[in-house]
């Protein structure tokens, strides 16, 4: 009899066990459809870490691409609802075109436009906050840094102790400008720098128009120096200190409305979805084990 | 001496219970993990925003009717596998009820009919009321698809006065 019944707790056993498994699959296939739209009437855009035209490294990468980004945008500024789009920055800027292709996104969006910047809004991430309506930094964040970098090593002398050559074979003198493994002449010193000062020349007159500052002004704050975000208030570089509240009573009262934010972003591919479904999964089944068990007890607030 | 068993019909309360038990069980394990991306479906707010949101979005209605749909064949496939096999749910294991065929051996088709109430879609939403109220009105508290499908649920009864001598 006691065996009888402990196979049947067997069978249920097995049986949840599969459907488990079943739901699991189900709930990727389902991820795998169509991307979901989001109800808000904010979308909210994350832009995170290293800003690029496009992601390299595949799904383990990390970092933003314009093309991505713009894209979002795009969508909703034409999403039926959304009144206004909240990005959330935190990058230390990446490429000038990427930076500018996002930029020019959002000045052609006809909704409102928030940038939040968390721990880092700096350089080409900085580009892209300007280009919005209204720019909140917590009082710590690190913003600023206009200005341009071109640095890179230089192993010409490294690879001459090892009796390595670097066989030069170019048509067109300045093909391998920049090139790691032979000195850098005065010339084309003079010609990398020239290249980065138009770029930064850009990139002042883009704060400047942005953010409505006299250029001189803006050039002489332009010097790659970071601030944090109480200074970046006195300079003119953000609006509001403070964060999400901040940046959501903001769009509140520029809509008239109470803000629901709606996450924009890109479809996962297969394999992201495969380990966010699963660290999903383990922790919804904890959740409601934990919520069952502590709540009972008193141990946690309903 | 041994004791003779008999079935009842299975008191309403217990069954209640015994399905509260399996509904827990199925939450826990199987909607559990749906429950993120249902709440990533369905928009918060007035109506009209809400309104507002399904004319925009179309196509969602028919993705929240087949995730819907897929969690009803989930909740079914566990109904009519357990009480296929063993006869019995987790909850039915623990009040000590069964399911049985009122015609000869249980089938599997039986045992899928008697649970189709669990498809929260339509049409299967209208035996949310039509299947329990017809226990009201049946002898052995029979719901309408038990009816259908010829079987019972039953508890197993060991009458107190019933030996049977060696």
């Amino acid at each position: 009899m006691k065996q009888e019944k402990r196979s049947k707790w067997k069978i249920v056993l097995i049986v949840v066990l599969m459907l488990f498994v079943f739901s699991f699959l189900i709930s990727l296939f389902f991820r795998l459809l169509n991307e979901v739209p989001e109800f808000g009437n904010v979308a909210h855009i994350k832009i995170y870490g290293p800003i690029m035209v496009t992601k390299s490294g595949g799904w383990m990468s990390s970092g933003t691409s314009s093309t991505d980004i713009a894209e979002l945008i795009e969508k909703a500024d034409k999403a039926i609802g959304v009144k206004a789009i909240l990005l959330e920055i935190n990058s230390p800027g990446g490429s000038a075109v990427a930076s500018d292709e996002i930029a020019r996104a959002i000045k052609k969006s006809n909704k409102t436009t928030v940038a939040w910047i968390r721990e880092v809004g700096a350089s080409g991430a900085y580009w892209i906050a300007s280009a919005t309506d209204h720019i909140v930094a917590n009082r710590m964040s690190v913003t600023g840094s206009i200005g341009v970098i071109g640095s890179y090593l230089e192993f010409a002398e490294l690879i001459e102790q090892y009796n390595v050559t670097y066989r030069r074979m170019v048509a067109g003198k300045y093909k391998d400008l920049g090139s790691p493994f032979k000195e850098l002449t005065e010339e084309e010193e003079s010609l990398l720098q020239d290249l980065l000062d138009q770029l930064h020349e850009e990139f002042i007159q883009e704060v400047a128009s942005n953010r409505n500052l006299p250029y001189e002004k803006t050039k002489e704050i332009a010097t790659g120096m970071f601030y944090l975000g109480k200074q970046a208030k006195e300079l003119g570089l953000v609006d509001a200190l403070g964060g999400k509240e901040e940046a959501i009573a903001y769009l509140e009262k520029q809509m008239n409305a109470t803000a629901t934010l709606a996450k924009y972003e890109k479809p996962k591919g297969f394999w992201e979805l495969l380990t966010e479904v699963f660290a999903e999964h383990s922790f919804r089944l904890g959740e409601g084990l934990g919520e069952s068990l502590f709540r009972k007890k008193g141990l946690l607030e309903t | 001496m041994q004791k003779k068993s008999m079935y009842a019909p299975a008191l309403l309360w217990k069954r209640f219970l015994a399905f509260l038990i399996d509904v827990v069980i199925l939450d826990f394990v199987v909607f559990a993990p749906f429950s993120g991306a249902i709440k990533e479906l369905l928009p918060v707010g007035n109506f009209h925003a809400m309104q507002e949101f399904f004319a925009a979005n179309a196509s969602l209605t028919s993705k929240l009717t087949l995730l819907l749909f897929f969690l009803g064949i989930i909740a079914l496939l566990y109904f009519s596998i357990l009480e296929y096999r063993i006869q019995q749910t987790a909850g039915k294991i623990l009040f000590k009820l069964h399911v049985v065929s009122q015609s000869n051996e249980l089938k599997f088709w039986q045992c899928l009919v008697r649970s189709l109430f669990i498809i929260p879609v339509f049409p299967f939403v209208l035996l949310w009321i039509i299947d329990p109220i017809t226990m009201l009105f049946t002898q052995n508290n029979q719901r309408l698809l038990e009816r259908l499908s010829q079987t019972a649920t039953v508890e197993l009864i060991y009458p107190k006065a019933f030996t049977v001598g060696a």
